[in-house]
Order: structure tokens, then sequence, then C-alpha cells
């Protein structure tokens, strides 16, 4: 009869609308450089939309908006025109479109960008994120949690982690902006991270611990590098996170219902 | 959560009626805490309103929504008939009868194919009789309990999970849940419904565990507990205060999971009520308590009136001008209905127009290409499957049809009713409960014994 609000489209406005204390900070800091990057993803990201909605009658999403407003931001500097587009369009289009578009894909589109285009092209240098970009994540997170479509166990896990290393004395500092960017725009990502509530936690947790892990013992490489690959191998494991917390909850109802 | 002894009834939520910081407190705190959403459905019912009873000038025998009743008459057309008196008995279980709601001539049966039924007609006789049933050894006798409640109709108000049909007639229950909670949207308070019957619902109890011994729970809404202290061995669960907490299908999942070896049994505690007072008098109570609510009604309803009552009689004079629909049902689940269901005790009364909106047809075009939509895990997802089903991992399982991974997963507890408020708030298209009832549908033709 009648019906809620939640589908696709409303959640990936909503997300927009949450990363939108991130992407305004990272304009006035970036300011025409960034605009025109930005423009950039956006219309290549959209491209592949429209392509695939005429090819395959996939409807076209503004998540597009956020995977394009992510790889603006943590893509590697100095890339030509024609090394962004061939990145851009492998992750649009490996990562999400070919699943069926957003909400069916496996692994965050940007984050298969962003590894494509840091390993594929690696002398092109990492860009350095300013400090005000680590705070200006703050309410990015809280937005995204308050309306429910960010992983609020997620974000929650990685900050105890993350915390805890540093209190232990874990020189975390340095990398603070990539790592609080990346996990609100990458990692935290209500498709591709771990669904179940202890999933969730156990996601964030292990995004933490492999910062704190690349921290220690990779020592050569940019920040943003670092948090990337962590997103990148935690969005793998996060199905096998999930499945663990499903087998955990199983085991518990078998034992109390037999 | 589970509470076997005996409890004082101490806490009294709203009995009263004065504002109470410490109540409005706790029970702000209940919702913020308890899994469940609240869904917007226009005025409430004021806590104090008494229920007129209003038995319609018609009334008809149905099936519910989706179940084939093949039913030999035991009536003919025009005949008279008293409240209670069997006018049907099922083809395959003839023990099990359906009755008549109140004092009546029938007007009309009308069968399909196979004498499977469509409706049977009554119009309302005043002064008419009600049907007495012999009730000696039912309160003691497990058969008797079972004959006498075939015989009354009162068996076709239990569910049995998983599938949902009637039980079969010589069914064991694992468990039987007795509701007195719904959280459904301006849902009639079963505390009201019960108000004044608790001896009855004692003894129906009691009976009750006749047929399921110590695995007989009554479920309680949190804030409302019942003032009675219940028959000993009755397993008391106290529901969270947000939809879906109080679905039986939610609570069946957590306490006691139904399997195909081990059907679970829910009735609602106003029909056990009834069983209570048919065991100490004979008769059948003649009505139910019905709220009569939505979008195109003047002021919301509470009435008691008579099992398949006639909704547009129920609503006449209490609608606002215009176009409108009626529901037998709440908003989320309801059916478009001309009676009140079998198991239905709220009515919903929609202004037309206020359902889907008419989209262009390019973009209805992409959405039928890309069916089933894909819906995103969210905070809403997990709340609206009440908290501690792995929601995305049940979804996938629905809508791949995979029948290992949903049993496992406790989807042989649920029924439509309990995914319709998923189905609200994610808009899924095809609609989860669809899904649902088509995978229960093809687990139960492989386990039918051959």
């Amino acid at each position: 009869m009648n019906h809620g609000l939640w589908d696709r489209e409303t959640v990936a406005l909503l997300l927009l609308i949450s990363v939108m204390p991130l992407a305004l900070t990272w304009l006035w800091y970036g300011g025409l450089d960034a605009a025109g990057l930005l423009l950039l993803a956006l219309i290549i990201s959209g491209l592949w939309h429209v392509i695939f909605m005429l090819a395959r009658a996939q409807p076209p999403s503004f998540a597009g908006a956020l995977t394009a407003l992510a790889i603006a931001m943590l893509a590697p500097e100095d890339l030509s025109i024609v090394q962004l587009v061939l990145g851009i369009s492998f992750g649009s289009v490996m990562a999400e479109l070919v699943f069926g578009g957003w909400g069916r894909n496996v692994l965050n589109p940007a984050t298969v960008t962003l590894a494509f285009l840091g390993f594929g092209f690696v002398t092109a240098p990492w860009p350095e994120l300013p400090l005000p970009l680590a705070w200006a994540a703050i309410p990015v997170a809280l937005l995204g949690a308050l309306f429910g479509v960010m992983p609020a166990r997620v974000i929650a896990g990685a900050v105890v982690i993350i915390g805890g290393a540093h209190f232990l004395g874990v020189p975390v500092t340095p990398a603070l902006p990539a790592i609080a960017v990346v996990l609100v725009l990458l990692v935290a990502d209500p498709v591709a991270s771990a669904s179940t509530k202890l999933g969730g936690w156990l996601n964030g947790a292990f995004f933490g611990a492999m910062i704190i892990l690349f921290t220690l013992g990779w020592q050569s490489a940019a920040h943003v590098q670092m948090a990337v690959s962590a997103a990148l191998l935690t969005s793998l494991a996060a199905p096998l996170l999930d499945e663990a917390a499903i087998a955990l909850w199983l085991a518990q109802r078998r034992r109390r219902h037999g | 959560m589970l509470n076997n002894s005996a409890r004082s009834g101490k806490s009294n939520v709203g009995k009263t009626g004065v504002f109470d910081a410490e109540t409005f407190g706790s029970d702000l705190l209940d919702r913020l805490f308890s899994a469940g959403l609240s869904v917007p459905t226009g005025p409430s019912l004021p806590a104090d309103h008494a229920a007129d009873t209003l038995l319609t000038e018609e009334a008809a025998l149905v099936p519910a929504p989706g179940e084939e009743l093949r039913v030999v008459p035991l009536v003919e057309v025009d005949q008279c008939v008293a409240q209670g008196q069997p006018l049907f008995s099922l083809r395959a279980a003839e023990e099990i009868k359906l009755v008549a709601p109140m004092p009546a001539r029938v007007a009309a049966i009308e069968l399909n194919p196979g004498r499977r039924l469509i409706q049977m007609l009554l119009f309302r006789e005043d002064g008419g009789d009600r049907h007495a049933f012999p009730t000696e050894k039912a309160d003691s006798d497990a058969a008797a309990l079972r004959a006498l409640m075939q015989e009354a109709g009162l068996w076709r108000l239990f569910r049995s999970r998983p599938f949902g049909h009637i039980p079969a007639l010589s069914e064991t229950p694992a468990a039987i849940f007795a509701m007195a909670a719904d959280t459904r949207p301006a849902a009639p308070d079963p505390k009201t419904a019960l108000s004044g019957r608790e001896e009855a619902l004692s003894r129906g109890l009691a009976a009750l565990k006749l047929l399921a011994g110590d695995q007989v729970f009554l479920c309680e809404a949190k804030g409302r507990p019942l003032d009675r202290d219940m028959a000993s061995g009755v397993r008391r669960i106290t529901c969270g205060a947000l939809h879906p907490q109080g679905l039986a299908g939610l609570q069946i999942h957590r306490h006691a999971p139904a399997a195909v070896d081990a059907r679970v049994w829910d009735i609602h505690a106003e029909d056990i009520a009834d069983l209570g007072d048919l065991l100490a008098s004979g008769f059948l109570p003649e009505t139910r308590l019905v709220t009569v609510t939505g979008s195109a009604m003047r002021e919301p309803r509470l009435i008691r009136c008579q099992p398949g009552a006639d909704l547009r009689g129920l609503c006449h004079g209490h609608v606002q001008p215009g176009p409108y629909q009626v529901l037998s049902g709440s908003v989320l689940d309801g059916q478009p209905a001309h009676w009140l269901g079998p198991r239905d005790r709220q009515a919903s009364v929609l202004s037309r127009g206020s359902g889907k909106r008419r989209g262009h047809w390019f973009s209805a075009a992409l959405t039928r290409a890309a069916r089933p939509l894909p819906i995103i895990p969210t905070a809403a997802l997990s709340q609206a499957f009440g908290g501690d089903i792995p929601a995305a991992a049940l979804m996938r399982a629905l809508s791949a049809g995979d029948q290992e991974a949903a049993a496992r997963l406790g989807a042989l507890s649920l029924l439509e009713e309990d995914l319709a408020l998923v189905d609200y708030v994610t808009s899924a298209e095809p609609s989860l409960s669809a899904q649902l009832r088509g995978l229960l549908n093809a687990i139960e033709k492989e386990e039918a014994p051959a």
C-alpha cells in the first residue's frame, strides 16, 4: 500500500548529504584544481552510468557521485587525463556496473579505482591531505551514523583500535587525515562493508589493525597509499567477517534452542 | 526475558493518565534501545477511549488472504442460524468447523470450483439464539479440548508455523505463543481487550497447557503487563515497545524457532479469553475489539464488533469526503477487503492517492528492468527486521530463493506479516513478503509427505 523512503536513491542522497562537510572543506583547500579533478571524475563516472543505462537498462545512481568524490580526493597527483580516465573507468565498470549497479557490488568502486591507479602508476606521488580534513571527517561520520546510512559499528571499531594504538605509542598521528578520510569515504560504505552487528565491529577493527601493521612495517608508503591499501584488504575480508559472525550467531542459537 | 515465576504488577504505565516524568523517561529509553521503528499513522486513540459495541447488519465468512478453504456447507441459503452455530466443515477434516459470528439469516453461499470458499454472506437477525456447546471434560482432557475448539471454530484462530496454515487435525504443537502484545501501527491494545476478562484468559491459558505442556508463552507489551498472575507454568515474555517486536513471528524466532517437525502455533490473547469463556459457559463470546483508523477517518474509532464484520458498516459516517479505500489489517500488512479478516483486529481507511505515485514511463521501464531492486543494508533495515536477525543475509537468501540458507536464518518462523514493515521501509520490489511466501510454498511442497 503505502511505502517508506529507504530505497536505494534515498540512501545514496543521504550519503551525499553526509559527506558534504568533507567535500566542502576539501574544495576550500584544493581550490580550482580540486574542482576540475572532481568535475572530470563526475563526468567519466556519469558517462559510464549512462552507457550502462542505455545498454543494460540499469538505472543510474547518485552513488556514482560518491565514487567520483572519493577518487578526486584520494587519487595520486600528476596523472595524465588518459591515466585517470582509464582508472576511473576500470573502477566503476569492473567493481560496480558489471555486477548490476550500486547495491549489488562486492567492492567499493572508488577503492578499486584508487588501488588500480596506485599500483598501476607507481611513480605518481600520493596527495598529502591537510589536517582540517580529519576534523571535517568527524561530522561526516556523525551525520552518516545519525541517518543510519553509514555502518556506525565499522567506524566505532576502527576508532577504538586506532585510538588504542595511539595511546600505546604507535605513531598514527601524521597519517590521521588520510585514515579519517579513507574511513568515512571508503571503509564505511553500507554496501561493501560487513552488514551484521558483530561483523561491523570486526570490519572496523580489521581496518584499524591493517593501519597499525602498515604504520609499523611499511615505512616507505605514503599515508594515503597506506590507508587505501588497508581499505582494499578490509573490503576483501568483509564477507568473511560477516560469514564468521553469522556462524557464531547460528552456533549460539543451536546451543539455546537445540 | 523469560519469567516463569509470579510477577508483582508494580508498574502500570499510563493507567492513571497523569503525566509522570519517570515513566516518560523510561518510555523514551525503551523506545531508544528497543530495536524497531515507529510508523506515522496520523492521530492515535486517546488512552482512556471507551469501546462502543457495534454489530454490523451484514457479516461474512471469508478465507484469509492467500488461504484456500475447501468446505462442506452445513446450512442452506435463507436458513436462520444461531450465533456460534457451525456453518461449514472443512473437506479435509470434517471435525474442523467455521461458525456463525452472529444470529443471522444466510443470504448467500459463494463457492469456487472444488468447493473453495469465496464467502458466505449473513444478514443479522435481531433476537436470534446463541448456540450452546457441550463443554464437559474439555478443561481437563486434551482430546475433548481439541474437539471443542474444532467444533466451536476456535481452531481456525490458531496459526501453525512454518507455513502459517490452520493446524492439521492431529497436529501437536512444540510451543504455543499467546499474543497479548501488538505493536502494529494503530493496533488495539490487547490489555484493553482483556480488561475484566483476566479470569477467562487464565482459564484459556490453563487449557492450552493441555495441548503444549509447559511450552505455552504469553507475550506481553513492555510497560503494559497484565494485571493478574496468570496460570503458573505459562512462560511470560515482555516484548519491546516498537514494531515489529510485538509480532508473533519475531518472538517465535527469538524464543522457540519453528521447524517442519516442530510446529509452533500462535493465537491472540483475546481469542484465548474467548476459549476461557466458552469453557465456563458453553457460549462463544460475540465480539472482538477492533480499531478503525487511517488517513481518511475523521477520528479513529475503537469498536467491539463481530468477527467478519462489514468494514463499510464500521466506518460509515466517520469518513472524510472524497474517495477512500478500506483495508482489513494495518496500513503495513492490510489487504483491500470488504469484510474483517478472520484474524484481523484493525481496519485501515486510507484516502485514495496516498499510495503509489505514478512515475514517468521511462523511469518505470528502468525500474522494472532492474528487478529485484537492490536494497542497501542500512540501520533502518536491521531495525525493521527487529534487530537480531542478520537482515542482509536473510534478504539475500530470500531474493536468491536459497531455501537452506533462509531456513537456517529462521525464515521458517516468519510469515508475510513479519516482513511487512521491511517492505514498507525499503519499498522492496518484488516485496520480501511475497518472496518469503514463495519460498515457504516451495519448502512445503518438498517436505509434504508423498
